[in-house]
């Protein structure tokens, strides 16, 4: 038989890729959109160009990652057989179990249906590797499995030592005679690789595994162990989490704009106020870094350009919404993000800091996602840690390796404790709601309902028995200290927040009628004294404001100036028999009165003071990150666009006139798929090449391999290997 | 979501609402394990520690029940974290137990080998151990006991002591109830002390402590030293166990600065133990030289640094603490925890007074202007002058007369800290004097015509602040004193909550100067006292002049 003969009968039995792909139909692509959302982003512009973005590199690395254990053992045996596939054979080397697993890899385009028979895209092979499941190198010639009985002894521990992998071996020497491995390379038990490695041929490692690819299947998670848990436990814990959350961020926030922390130099929040801010809330660092990331996800806090770390405008919109609102904000970020807070004071994530830029890893929304799936099926259970890692671990297997994996099962557990997501471990009903997007999660029913009154005592105190409205929390705390948090909180009276009080306009009396009006009980006498004295005393000293003052001993110059009507525009206000001020730049003054004649002299300049401001926000817009991780799964109104999209892309491409000329003109994606066809069937192909001047030339090549936009070939013409730019790569036909 | 009475802070303190039907419920289930912190008119703040956990466990409460109890009365949901510490916390104490072994001696066991480990490879307690026995049981050097428990505290692994007492010189003491019967909390307390081993009882001011003492040597029968903290309060002791036990003169010694008699029964002063001559510690000799089968450390939360030294040396004697309050200014509450031990009896202060054994007080900050004068003066004077100035002003002795003067028909206690001033008051108002330099004897002359109603009226200095039974004074009137602690509140306060004889409510004024330094140590004293549950209001001078109290 001829090449061409050859490459005909190939092209005739085994459909491209692309081909398989074009005759799906609308349903189909949609499902393979849904499940693999990266391949229509951006939509490609047709069938081929589809074909080779699946087969490209980073989507199969995606697409294999998002198999579970099982899916993934069935797609390793696929790889292992032989080509073309039948389901058969398939099942026989795995279980009955994998018939269903074979549509969902068809459904990824993982595989692709050829008539009866499956064939796996020639870049997953690769992406795999050689020695899918342990198995070695298919062999050259054909092994006698009856030869096996005359095997020596150690021909026979060789054997089973290579058996289930890894399929290579060291050994001394390949050409020595007479020794177990010499008969086994002579029966082709065994191929020698190099001079002292050898391979057992897949064909033999299928053989003594019994026809079985793995020696292991595991086809259902690993069961869930932990502890049961009542509902109504569950839910109290839970709702007493969904409370903390959101009260530790509005204190982190109201603590931030009082005491604002700077940004490192390398961003994000040092270790020291990370711990000044746990200590403030009462919480462990990791708490602490959790809720500060909670709040930088949601806008409510911004690293200023200055380095500040202040909350922004965002919080003020943030509070006056309903504890349900806030809450399913900062649920739905959380699940979402790739930011991981739980990095934040790792041993080994020295440089890692909260707020800081880097924090995000690829898989935490995915296995946050796989958690929230895992504990919405087992309720009332609280997973023990090493079931929840060994259950995810099935669900979303760790194929990069590191302790990552594990430790992001922890972490998520962790934050959807605090979150309330979960309560003692176990899935809230709240979180039920949260996961399966109901209408309302009934946390504000849930929720101690605002109090609008105080308790005053005779030490002064003032107990807000739940949470407070916001209206009187505001203003209770610009004159009283907060002395406790929890369901309820203790605020404390004294001279230095009753002095704050009136610094921020309020009058004594205002103060009292205020508490009068709010408690619910009758105002201690000594707290009454106390606002009075406070009162009576407050604002005996005046400050002002002023920007520059003029001193002069001589009172008869401080009244000429004062009278000077070229200096009237600097408004200069006099506040003592020899002291003028202006709200004028000193500069500026200087000139002015130069100008006029005058001969002043500046003095080092003091400390501008500055009244009580509100509250403190960032004059930035909120930023909150980006999120960066998977690609959130398509809508259905995406999915119908992108294969409308296709589908036009399609018959633009085909609707182009071929050329007469001996090698077709291709597009660059049309090359890249037949190269890609032809890559490893053996076949001589003629392609148009481009020299740098543009002139075309044809060369007769075999191909080798494509990498990097380069196709690796041995040139017929000069006999040697060599690099190929796809993009001046005219046309391919087979020779 | 329960409706309870208790709001559970993520703090770890506790409020509870008394105006709540379930409050008396809620806070006898509490008391055990949560230390009362302050007690004002509607809502009591209690505080979780781990020394209080630690306290109740001794007291054979378990974490489960504690955990009950929070759940069942808190108004809202408590964090699962914070339950989950407070197991944590509680199943600290008892890992490790003292243990005396027949051929091992003392030994520190542990059925938890690994935290036997986690202690032993502590720096601090290292030195203390001798060799391993086996994987649970370690030697313990006999001289160290005392030293291990506090080592152990530290490190947040508390040793119970179970390896019992030495007897003691056997003696016989016994009460006797003539005319007068133990209090049923008395009784509790000192059962509660004997059954614990070692402890201390806290009991308000004016509760009874010395009866608790001597039961607690009734039950001991055994030769007994008592440590006190000044000469009159030992005196005071000597009286009472002469009127409450079979004790005779001769059996009771006193062993102070001025003399040194050491009988079955010793009574002496912190002073005196931890008088050094040349760089020692002179009468050291008292704690170990005598087989002493009960060691009392009276007002506990007053015990000198050096005293724990030695009480950590004699660790096989059964000792018995008494205070009014375990918070100590210093924050050496584990000390009295491991040393001399858990607390074994409580009872707040206002359950006693709900019983009618101590009066409830009404305290009253009468505010006076500084004159012109007064007030430059002030303003000029060095810092270290300035409350001197304030306190003595002339306004406050005219004040101080008139009330004196308003009550004469009262028992009044005039207190204050600068000997011109109430020597001044004294004489203006023809009242005897008790201050620094007043002999003793001279001194229980006059305080027994004072108990007796023969002096109406009583001018004290400082020195009168500690541990002197003044009953039936039901005013007293602070013109100056140190620095609002809390200590000094207490025991002020101590003075006039004696049970009247005709129930009559007691009264404490204290005079301070308006927009001074005086005025602030005063806010301290208010939050105290306000704390505590008393009623407190501030009045003018010009309403005393005018007879509006």
């Amino acid at each position: 038989m001829s090449d061409l003969k050859v490459v005909r009968s190939i092209m005739r039995s085994a459909p491209s890729f692309a081909d398989e792909l074009r005759a799906r139909s609308d349903e189909a692509l949609q499902t393979l959109f849904k499940l693999r959302a990266d391949l229509i982003a951006p939509v490609p512009s047709d069938m081929t160009a589809l074909s080779i973005r699946a087969t490209s590199g980073p989507s199969l690395v995606r697409a294999i990652e998002s198999l579970n254990q099982w899916q993934f053992e069935v797609l390793e045996a696929c790889v292992a057989l032989e080509e073309p596939l039948s389901i058969k054979s398939i099942i026989a080397a795995t279980d009955k179990a994998a018939a269903p697993i074979i549509n969902e890899l068809v459904d990824r385009a993982l595989l692709y249906r050829d008539g009866e028979d499956l064939r796996a895209p020639r870049a997953l092979r690769d992406m795999i590797g050689t020695q899918p499941a342990g198995l070695g190198p298919v062999g050259p010639a054909k092994v006698k499995f009856k030869d096996l009985d005359d095997a020596p002894k150690a021909a026979h521990e060789i054997l089973q030592r290579l058996t289930w992998g890894p399929p290579r071996g060291q050994v001394g020497d390949v050409r020595k005679k007479g020794t177990a491995v010499a008969w086994l390379i002579e029966h082709h038990f065994l191929i020698p690789m190099d001079q002292t490695t050898v391979a057992m041929p897949r064909e033999v490692g299928l053989f003594l595994r019994n026809g079985k690819v793995h020696k292991n299947i595991s086809i259902n998670a690993p069961e869930l162990a932990g502890e049961k848990r009542k509902q109504s436990e569950i839910d109290r814990a839970a709702i007493a989490g969904i409370s903390n959350i959101l009260r530790w961020c509005n204190e982190l926030m109201n603590f931030w704009a009082e005491e604002t922390p700077s940004t490192l130099q390398a961003g994000g929040l040092g270790i020291r106020d990370l711990r000044k801010a746990a200590e403030h809330l009462g919480v462990t660092e990791n708490c602490a870094a959790f809720v500060a990331e909670l709040c930088y996800l949601s806008g409510l806090v911004v690293a200023d350009p200055d380095g500040r770390v202040l909350p922004t405008s965002a919080f003020d919109m943030w509070q006056l919404r309903t504890p349900e609102e806030q809450w399913v904000e900062i649920a739905n970020l959380w699940s979402l993000t790739s930011r991981v807070a739980g990095l934040v004071g790792k041993a080994d994530s020295k440089n890692v800091n909260t707020l800081g830029a880097e924090l995000d890893r690829a898989n935490a929304a995915t296995i946050r996602s796989h958690i929230l799936k895992m504990l919405i099926e087992k309720t009332e259970l609280a997973p023990s840690l090493e079931s929840a890692q060994s259950f995810i671990q099935w669900v979303y297997p760790n194929r990069r390796g590191g302790t990552l994996h594990a430790d992001l099962v922890e972490w998520t557990l962790r934050e959807a404790e605090w979150l309330g997501i979960t309560g003692q471990g176990a899935l809230s009903s709240f979180g039920n709601r949260f996961i399966e997007d109901a209408d309302s999660i009934k946390i504000n029913e849930a929720l101690p309902k605002p109090v609008d009154h105080i308790l005053i005592q005779a030490d002064n105190t003032a107990i807000a028995p739940g949470p407070l409205t916001i209206e009187i929390s505001r203003h209770l705390s610009t004159f009283a200290d907060i002395e406790s948090r929890g369901g309820a909180t203790v605020y404390r009276f004294s001279e230095s927040s009753i002095r704050r009080g009136l610094d921020h306009g309020h009058s004594g009396d205002e103060i009292r009628t205020f508490l009068t009006k709010t408690s619910k009980t009758p105002m201690p006498q000594p707290l009454e004294y106390l606002i009075t004295d406070v009162a009576r005393k407050h604002g005996r000293l005046k400050v002002g404001y002023a920007n520059t003052y003029l001193r002069c001993e001589d009172e008869a110059t401080i009244n000429q100036i004062l009278g000077d009507k070229r200096l009237e525009h600097l408004r200069l206000r006099q506040i003592a028999p020899q002291v003028i001020v202006s709200d004028t730049e000193s500069r500026e003054t200087i000139e002015e009165l130069r100008s006029a004649g005058y001969f002043p002299a500046g003095e080092s300049n003091t400390g501008s003071v500055i009244t009580a401001a509100g509250q403190t926000r960032a004059k930035s817009r909120p930023k909150p990150p980006r999120i960066i991780g998977e690609a959130v799964e398509p809508s259905q109104t995406i999915l119908n666009s992108a294969v409308r999209a296709l589908r036009a892309g399609e018959k633009a491409s085909t609707r182009q006139p071929q050329r007469g000329a001996e090698v077709p003109r291709s597009t660059a994606n049309e090359t890249m798929d037949m190269l890609n066809k032809y890559i490893g069937e053996e076949v001589s192909l003629i392609i148009g090449y481009a020299d740098t001047n543009g002139g075309v030339s044809q060369r007769i090549i075999d191909p080798i391999s494509i990498s990097l936009g380069t196709l690796v070939a041995r040139d017929h013409g000069s006999g040697e290997v060599q690099h190929f730019r796809i993009p001046r790569i005219t046309g391919v036909t087979p020779a | 979501m329960s409706d309870g009475p208790l709001i559970v802070q993520s703090d770890k303190t506790l409020l509870l609402d008394i105006d709540h039907p379930l409050s008396t419920e809620c806070r006898r289930a509490i008391a055990p394990f949560a230390e009362l912190e302050k007690s004002p008119e509607h809502i009591h703040t209690y505080r979780l520690t781990s020394l209080g956990l630690w306290n109740a466990r001794a007291a054979g409460h378990d974490a489960e029940k504690v955990i009950d109890v929070l759940i069942k009365y808190s108004r809202f949901a408590i964090p699962h974290a914070l339950l989950l510490d407070v197991a944590e916390t509680m199943g600290r104490y008892g890992r490790l137990r003292l243990e005396s072994d027949p051929i091992h001696g003392l030994i520190l066991i542990s059925t938890d080998p690994a935290v036997l480990q986690e202690v032993v490879r502590g720096k601090k307690v290292a030195p203390l151990l001798g060799a391993r026995i086996d994987n649970e049981t370690i030697a313990v050097h006999p001289s160290q006991r005392g030293h291990l428990k506090q080592a152990l505290l530290r490190l947040g692994w508390p040793a119970e002591d179970f390896a019992g007492y030495v007897d003691g010189q056997a003696h016989e003491i016994s009460l006797l109830e003539d005319g007068w019967n133990m209090r049923e909390y008395q009784k509790l307390a000192a059962e509660g002390f004997w059954h614990g081993g070692s402890g201390v009882v806290v009991l308000p001011c004016g509760a009874g402590k010395t009866i608790v003492g001597a039961a607690a040597m009734a039950h001991a029968k055994a030769t007994t030293l008592i440590l006190v903290t000044n000469t009159v309060a030992a005196r005071q002791w000597r009286d009472e166990l002469l009127r409450r036990t079979n004790l005779n003169e001769d059996e009771i010694g006193e062993y102070s600065g001025a003399k040194k008699e050491i009988r079955p029964v010793t009574i002496a002063t912190y002073q005196v133990m931890t008088t050094k001559k040349k760089g020692v510690f002179a009468h050291l000799d008292l704690f170990d030289g005598h087989d002493w089968g009960l060691i009392i450390y009276d007002e506990v939360h007053l015990l000198p640094a050096p005293i724990f030294r030695f009480t950590a040396d004699i660790q096989s004697r059964r000792r018995l603490g008494l205070t009014a309050t375990l918070v100590r200014e210093d924050g050496m509450e584990g000390e009295v925890f491991s040393l001399i031990g858990p607390k074994r009896f409580d009872v707040p202060w206002k359950e006693i007074e709900a019983q009618g054994y101590i009066a409830p007080a009404d305290c009253v900050e009468v505010r006076v202007t500084l004159t012109e004068h007064e007030r430059l003066n002030y303003a000029t004077a060095e810092t270290e002058n300035r409350y001197r100035v304030c306190a003595t002003t002339a306004t406050k002795k005219s004040v101080a007369m008139a009330l004196a003067k308003f009550h004469e028909n009262d028992q009044v206690l005039i207190i204050g800290q600068y000997i011109d001033q109430i020597d001044e008051i004294s004489n203006d108002l023809g009242v005897p004097i008790i201050k620094g330099d007043t002999p003793v004897k001279e001194r229980e002359i006059l305080y027994n015509a004072f108990r007796n109603g023969e002096i109406k009226c009583l001018v004290v200095s400082k020195v009168a602040n500690f541990s002197i039974d003044l009953p039936e004074a039901s005013i007293a009137i602070q013109i100056s004193g140190t620095f609002g602690s809390r200590q000094e509140e207490a025991q002020r306060l101590g003075r006039i909550l004696r049970p009247k004889a005709d129930g009559r409510g007691a009264r404490f004024y204290s005079l301070v100067a308006r927009d001074t330094v005086d005025q602030d140590f005063a806010q301290n004293r208010q939050r105290f006292l306000a704390e505590q549950g008393y009623s407190y209001r501030i009045i003018d001078a010009d309403d005393v002049f005018t007879g509006k109290l």
